[in-house]
């Protein structure tokens, strides 16, 4: 009896810091922050983003198609490889997307959500930092085309992270970014550009 | 009456200015030179205590100029007297272009001799890095553009600034929580503090990351951007520090006005060590041709 009680305490006590551990975990995991909240969006806004993030996705799988015949690049390697590894898929890329043109992915529904939530955010005296900072990366050599790459000699604007929250959510091989005033997407390894919003702020 | 309240109010204002004064680094006294040449530059301020961490913080460096060399020499020359361990890069790595020929003039050719002597560069991306270069050999990213490394008793997260999206923030947060590391600093490239006039602080960044940085107990903060020096009068109870004058400068940039400088240098080029023994942290910066331009000890604050 004595035994099965022990036991019986043992495991309640192993579960309770199994417990713990997972309810701690969780908890790290999400972020409460305030200034990360999600935007609040209508029927119709939810569905445009959700068809973007499905045509992000798409691409994804293009990427990662393409990438697969590329030399692999590793996560310690010469200043040659990287170099190579970037023009190839570079190449690749463009060639799998031939015809790819603006608004291929701003769709005009999609970018009528971005353009609101950028006049939002850009709007009122205590957004100062925000404008100042995506001002700040002017066009300097850029050449705004869809399917060509950012020049790699080019200065890349830094992405509000508050912005950021308030965008579609992208997977790791896609990014936003600033150029003058206008947004764009590009792949994030080659450079490519997918497509650009002119005068995307306000 | 008067006189008892004159003396209670005495009592307070000392009692304020105590607090005040306890916890921010003080200067070190004097410079213990620990080289042998009579005309060497190097002035070193921190205690070489048996055991330390050591270790050196450069920023915005690849320029490929003639004056990153400098300050890269002199970091080799400091070396020999405080032989530091590895190198934290604040960003803004290569400027201008990414060919091999890029990395060699910009990175490779100026801290050659450390390379040569197995000193680690940990490497954080700038607005002028392409994101690829966290695969770079000697950036030490292992393939990621934020990552975590432990040294002794200092766990050290480089963030990537650029964009911090919601996943980073996530993996800040929940690496964190859970570090029990007794020193906790954080690098990365946009300072959430900077008196300088061309960026100045990045107000958006530091409304995401200071709530978490305080709510984890992170003790230092590293950055770049600015080219110039400048240590911020500790912030919610974190040292800031603006170190972005490795290969680039900005002469006259600091705002003197400004009331976050506790010290800042924008004369020159600079490099910083750090020395790390139990709850002390000590720092010296130092410019392109040798001399202090700022030194102190932090302790580090009961969590």
């Amino acid at each position: 009896m004595k035994h099965i009680t022990e036991d019986l305490l043992r495991a309640v006590g192993v579960s309770l810091i199994v417990l713990s551990f997972t309810v701690a975990g969780a908890v790290a995991q999400k972020s409460d922050h305030p200034a990360l909240a999600p935007p609040v969006t209508s029927p119709a806004e939810k569905a445009a983003i959700q068809a973007f993030e499905n045509q992000v996705k798409d691409y994804v799988k293009l990427h990662n198609q393409v990438r697969e015949q590329a030399p692999k690049l590793s996560k310690d390697a010469t200043p040659e490889q990287i170099q190579t590894y970037r023009t190839t898929l570079e190449g690749s890329l463009r060639n799998a997307r031939k015809g790819a043109k603006r608004g291929d992915l701003f769709t005009p529904d999609i970018a009528s959500f971005i353009r609101r939530t950028l006049k939002n955010e850009f709007q009122g005296k205590d957004r100062k930092d925000l404008r100042d900072i995506a001002f700040e990366t002017e066009l300097q050599g850029v050449v705004l085309r869809v399917n060509y790459p950012y020049a790699a000699s080019a200065e890349l604007s830094e992405m509000p992270a508050t912005l950021l929250a308030k965008l579609p959510q992208l997977p790791k091989e896609v990014r936003y970014r600033f150029v003058g005033r206008n947004l764009l997407l590009v792949d994030r390894e080659s450079n490519v550009i997918l497509d650009f919003m002119p005068d995307a702020l306000p | 009456m008067r006189k008892f309240l004159s003396s209670k109010l005495l009592l307070v204002a000392l009692v304020v200015a105590s607090l005040c004064t306890a916890a921010p680094a003080q200067k070190l006294n004097g410079s213990t030179p620990k080289n042998d040449s009579a005309t060497s530059p190097v002035k070193l301020a921190l205690p070489l205590k048996d055991g330390s961490l050591r270790f050196a913080v450069i920023g915005d460096t690849g320029s490929g100029s003639s004056k990153q060399s400098d300050v890269g020499n002199m970091m080799v020359q400091y070396r020999a007297a405080f032989p530091f361990e590895f190198v934290l890069m604040m960003g803004d790595n290569l400027y201008g272009g990414e060919t091999p020929q890029d990395f060699e003039k910009k990175f490779a050719e100026p801290y050659r001799k450390l390379l040569s002597d197995k000193v680690k560069f940990y490497a954080t991306l700038g607005n002028h890095d392409q994101p690829l270069q966290v695969n770079y050999e000697n950036f030490n990213m292992n393939g990621k553009e934020y990552y975590r490394f432990k040294k002794g008793n200092v766990a050290f997260y480089s963030l990537n600034s650029n964009y911090m999206d919601k996943k980073q923030v996530a993996w800040l947060e929940s690496e964190l929580a859970k570090d029990t590391s007794e020193w906790k600093v954080c690098f990365f490239h946009h300072p959430p503090y900077s008196s300088a006039k061309k960026h100045g602080s990045d107000g958006q960044l530091r409304e995401v990351v200071e709530p978490i940085f305080v709510k984890y107990g992170v003790d230092v903060v590293l950055t770049g951007h600015d080219h110039v020096y400048e240590r911020i009068k500790p912030q919610k109870g974190i040292y800031y520090f603006v170190s972005g004058a490795g290969g680039q400068l900005r002469t006259g940039d600091v705002k003197e006005s400004s009331p976050l400088i506790e010290k800042s240098y924008d004369q020159d080029m600079h490099f910083m060590l750090f020395e790390v023994a139990g709850d002390q942290m000590y720092f010296q910066a130092i410019s392109r041709t040798g001399e202090t331009i700022d030194s102190g000890v932090i302790t580090r604050r009961k969590k």
